[in-house]
């Protein structure tokens, strides 16, 4: 190489590399170096378009990178809804409160219990209380496999607003396990009417109702005897 | 005890003042209106409107009365119904007294505040003595 | 209208008196029921009232103890009151309020409240 070689025009050339290079710091990258003469310059003036051409190029990858990334985000966030919706469908179906006997509604709890469900579980019952007109509600937690302050506590408070609707409710299956921890976190469940069993809550509930009366189901049907127990 | 701070971007639903009894029915009208519209349930609804009312009549108790502002707003990413009680009354010297249940100064019962708090999903309170008390209260929709 | 001018029914069947409240009561209104229902026991010898709040949408703690003041009120005049159709999104804000009622007596709907009534009169 000619280390002599005369470059022609060079300051105004030197002059073109560096507008070129600051538009395309601005973002223009549909710009290029346009050069007629043929010398030592000229190297560099194509190894910079070849470099904005790569720059282009990776930018308008990442550009797409970006819009997949974002299109991936929303159907991640509109499946986490839908997640979000079924899980309080099931919460809703979890927790069935049927009538099981004149003036008798049974809520059979199962599973473990947080705030959300029993939220949703105690609006339920007090809605089929009213709507219902049933005045003896059986919370059955035989189901429930450990019970804490905070569902103590929600229990409590769905039998206090029961009782505020004019309705009595009954807390059974009471496991021993069950007994042992309520009493051990010092939780007060004096106020509540609790059965070991669900059986005899019904039993308790029937004769309240005076639908049990000396061993004997009495029915407002007339057209069935009384049932033996 | 921080001072109470707003965020520039929550709209401001409505202004209400509290001079009167009829003022405290008004305006828990107005807060139950907007955690309807918010999309609230009866549940909850209910749980915002009573807790508002027990602070709009401690206003009008032991302040003399007050202003109050609704407004809604994303806090914690969550659209959010936000009641603001403002007095220029004679402030609270113990709030964590006053915050305890059946803690009273006049014939209450005490569970005005300690109650509201629990209806809530997020209670501030500031108060100066003899300048004034702000109650604001969040319920997420 | 002037809100003073509102003045809630009270209607005597039998032995009993029935309020059906069904205004978001201001505390001044509230506490004019309660005397006007104290009055109403003495003036009728009513042994019994039915207060039917299904159609209140909230009851906070004023309200709450105006209604269970009014029933130790009337217990101490022989009378028995019962709180007839609490919506159960009032209860469960109630109870999380911190007002448990104790020693109100509540109906589901109004003939049970009645029935409840009659019981307790037959007792006596
Ligand atoms: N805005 C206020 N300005 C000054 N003092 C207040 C204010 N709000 C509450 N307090 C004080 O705090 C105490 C507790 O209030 P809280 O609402 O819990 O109970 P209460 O009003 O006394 O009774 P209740 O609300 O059960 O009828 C009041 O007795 C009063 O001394
Ligand atoms: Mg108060």
């Amino acid at each position: 190489m000619e280390a002599n070689t005369e470059i022609k025009n060079a300051k105004v050339r030197i002059e073109h590399i560096e507008d070129v290079l600051s538009s395309v710091a601005a973002g223009d990258l549909d710009i290029r170096i346009e050069s007629e003469i043929e010398d030592d310059l000229t190297g560099v003036e194509q190894a910079i378009n070849l470099l904005i051409d790569d720059l282009t190029h990776e930018l308008k990858k990442s550009i797409k990178m970006k819009e997949d990334m974002e299109d991936k985000l929303r159907k991640i966030q509109d499946q986490q809804k839908t997640i979000l919706q079924q899980q309080e469908d099931l919460m809703e179906l979890s927790s069935p409160v049927s009538k099981v006997w004149d003036n008798i509604l049974i809520l059979p709890v199962i599973g473990t219990l947080d705030s959300q469900r029993t939220q949703i579980m105690m609006e339920n019952l007090l809605l089929k209380i009213v709507s219902t007109g049933c005045t003896t509600a059986i919370l059955d937690i035989t189901g429930v496999p450990t019970v804490d302050t905070q569902v103590a506590n929600h229990l409590l408070k769905t039998v206090t607003a029961a009782r505020l609707l004019g309705a009595e409710c009954i807390v059974s299956g009471i496991s021993p396990a069950i007994a042992q921890t309520i009493v051990h976190l010092g939780i007060n469940l004096s106020n509540i009417l609790t059965k070991a069993t669900l059986q005899s809550a019904m039993i308790y509930a029937m004769k309240k109702n005076e639908q049990l009366v000396d061993g004997k189901v009495k029915t407002n049907f007339t057209d069935i005897d009384d049932i033996q127990l | 005890m921080n001072e109470i701070v707003s965020d520039k971007s929550w709209i401001l639903l409505e202004r209400c003042p509290i001079q009167n009894e009829h003022d405290i029915v008004k305006a828990r009208q107005v807060v139950r209106q907007f955690g309807k519209e918010a999309g609230m349930g009866i549940v909850d609804q209910t749980r915002i409107t009573t807790a508002v009312s027990e602070l709009f009549r401690n206003m009008f108790l032991y302040a003399g009365g007050g202003e109050v502002l609704v407004e809604k707003g994303i806090v914690d990413e969550r659209n959010t119904l936000i009641v603001t009680c403002i007095d220029q009354g004679p402030g609270i010297a113990n709030i964590e007294l006053a915050m305890t249940d059946g803690y009273t100064s006049g014939g209450g019962m005490g569970y005005g505040l300690p109650g509201s708090k629990r209806l809530v999903d997020r209670f501030e309170i500031y108060s100066q003595v003899n300048k004034g008390t702000t109650i604001r209260v969040m319920k997420w929709k | 209208m002037d809100f003073n001018e509102k003045r809630i029914p009270i209607i005597k069947i039998r032995d009993y008196l029935i309020v059906s409240i069904q205004v978001d009561m201001h505390d001044r209104l509230a506490l004019q029921l309660q005397t006007q229902i104290l009055e109403e026991i003495y003036r009728t010898g009513a042994k019994g009232v039915l207060i039917d709040i299904s159609t209140l949408e909230m009851v906070d703690s004023f309200i709450g103890r105006v209604l269970s003041g009014m029933a130790s009120m009337a217990a101490i005049m022989d009378a028995a009151v019962v709180i007839v159709g609490m919506q159960p999104a009032v209860a469960i804000t109630l109870v999380e309020l911190g007002l448990e009622m104790p020693g109100v007596d509540t109906a589901l709907n109004m003939e049970l409240g009645m029935e409840m009534l009659e019981k307790r009169l037959n007792k006596a």
